[in-house]
């Protein structure tokens, strides 16, 4: 699949629109600013620099204060050699929830394309709250792509952030045919690393389906839960609540949970699943769970626009 | 033969013999008491004899290479710093670690072994290097991970790295298996095949750990991750992890 170099003026007064090109690919970012406004104490998208195929139409008023954006990609999704980044600034005590308005495609990319790159650089301020909730991933057949995310967490930050990787398009029996999938995330409290992922993928050269790696199950899911601040036992109290609330989600063979404390300041969940959408309602269970114990307010799930 | 190569000759050997002797399942630093989430696994039914070597295989190529690069790491950083401890790096490596590891108890499991080694270690002559290894790390209030106690104790007593560095993944291994066998129906000759087999994938995570940087190496083990996470949670437990 072939498209865009870059942003062409379309006229005087219009719309940047995207350029097709064989020989050049994407390079775009989404910078996104949430404050809190001091005088209403609701958060505000307070600036964004947009680039497509990266967009945000606006920003919904939740009715806990917060604010909430839907990320599109215009073009549908990844193709070979984009290199896509996203900035995510959220500013003391602002609370901003965010979603995709689908899953996010990778797909195939002709055999001389570059690597598709995604950077999600994420700063969220004292006493702020960002709630990241995306569609899954779909990586399709031969797709290579390399995500690159740090998230620094300020005293009293918060974070709900999960991500799922799905095995590739299940619905045409396509499991584990990317090429290369590499993940690398880094959670930094204060200065500090509380936790690192580091995920390379090449279902061809490492088998995915060994009983070190996901065996039977084909989805994967990573939930980071964190405030930073909170004391050792209030994490080791959660842990062991999140662990009755998923249990009704385990089923051998089907979807298996894990719940730890991470070295401060939160936890982390893993879910594996045979199909996507068990994971997803194990997800959204633990943050329902998760969020009133932290925040003292319900979790409200995001409105989909399709 | 001139007294300086003897002398050469029995440096090596000694060096091998202590090699040997710090690689021994039966070092009293409480290594048979963690099973780094097998337990939950075999519980799980997730885990059996005949997939038993296909699982070590696996092992070594995701968190054994972790743990490679790791005590790679450690064992330069006695020859960068000549001889000296960079304390700022070596708590920098062990946070690093520790946050690589999601599930608590295998991360305090590793912590725990690692400080029992680096303590026994430095009891065993004088030692300045790890004495000032575990005063930072207290001082920082930070964790003393065993791959990088392993490697920075070999690069204080003059180990050979890569020598090193495959002790440590067949002790790790070893261990593991030492594990199965009182998990699984799996009898001596059988773990001791089974050890002798997975030998080359030692070999094979030991040499891709020579050239890769501590922040490039990946880790992708979710099945053990959730057993590990869940052990707490199992009813009955032989292993502490």
């Amino acid at each position: 699949m072939e498209r865009m170099a870059g942003v062409a003026e379309a006229g005087c007064g219009t719309k940047p629109v995207l350029v097709l090109s064989r020989s050049h690919r994407v390079q775009a970012s989404l910078q996104l600013d949430f404050q809190r406004d001091g005088r209403t104490g609701r958060t505000v998208l307070a600036s964004s620099h947009q680039e497509p195929p990266l967009r945000v139409v606006r920003a919904f008023a939740l009715d806990d204060g917060a604010a909430l954006v839907h990320l599109h990609n215009v073009s549908g999704g990844l193709l070979g050699g984009d290199r896509l980044g996203l900035k995510l600034n959220v500013g003391a005590e602002a609370c901003a929830q965010i979603t995709t308005a689908g899953a996010t495609r990778i797909y195939r990319p002709r055999e001389e394309s570059p690597v598709t790159t995604q950077s999600n650089e994420v700063v969220i301020g004292e006493n702020a709250l960002l709630e990241y909730l995306p569609d899954p991933l779909i990586p399709f057949a031969g797709a290579r792509y390399s995500q690159r995310t740090v998230i620094q967490l300020s005293p009293g930050a918060g974070l709900f952030w999960w991500e799922v990787l799905a095995p590739g398009r299940e619905a045409r029996g396509e499991i584990f045919e990317y090429a290369s999938l590499e993940m690398k995330t880094d959670l930094v409290a204060i200065g500090r690393p509380i936790a690192i992922e580091r995920v390379c993928l090449t279902p061809g050269k490492y088998s995915l389906s060994s009983r070190a790696r996901l065996g039977s199950y084909r989805t994967w899911a990573t939930f980071y839960i964190c405030r930073v601040g909170l004391e050792a036992r209030t994490w080791l109290e959660l842990e062991r609540n999140l662990r009755g609330t998923v249990e009704p989600f385990s089923a051998p063979g089907i979807t298996l949970w894990g719940i730890s404390t991470l070295t401060a300041h939160g936890l982390v969940v893993r879910g594996v699943a045979r199909r996507g959408r068990d994971v997803l309602a194990g997800l959204h269970a633990l943050w329902r769970a998760a969020k009133p114990q932290l925040y003292g307010r319900d979790a409200v799930p995001p409105r989909k626009v399709n | 033969m001139h007294s300086d190569a003897r002398a050469e000759i029995f440096n090596h050997d000694l060096a091998d013999l202590r090699l040997l002797h710090l690689a021994d399942s039966a070092l009293p630093i409480g290594g048979l008491a963690h099973s780094f989430g097998l337990e939950s696994l075999v519980s799980q039914e997730l885990l059996g004899v005949s997939d038993l070597r296909e699982f070590l295989c696996g092992f070594l190529e995701e968190a054994g290479m972790v743990e490679a690069v790791f005590c790679r790491e450690a064992f330069r950083l006695v020859r960068i710093g000549q001889g000296k401890l960079s304390a700022d790096r070596w708590v920098e490596l062990n946070d690093r670690l520790g946050a690589l590891k999601p599930a608590r108890e295998s991360r305090v499991g590793s912590a725990s072994l690692g400080k029992n080694f680096l303590t026994l270690a430095a009891a065993l002559g004088d030692f300045e290097v790890l004495s000032e290894a575990l005063e930072a790390s207290k001082g920082a209030g930070s964790a003393v991970h065993h791959s990088l106690a392993w490697g920075l104790a070999s690069g204080v007593l003059g180990f050979v790295e890569d020598r090193a560095v495959l002790a440590y993944l067949h002790q790790s291994v070893a261990s593991l298996v030492s594990a199965c066998q009182r998990l699984l129906p799996l009898g001596q000759s059988a773990a001791t095949r089974i050890l002798w087999n997975v030998k080359p994938a030692i070999l094979e995570a030991a040499n891709r750990s020579a050239t890769c940087a501590v922040d490039d190496v990946c880790c992708f083990m979710p099945l053990l991750d959730c057993g590990a996470m869940e052990h707490p949670a199992l009813q009955t437990r032989l292993f502490i992890s």
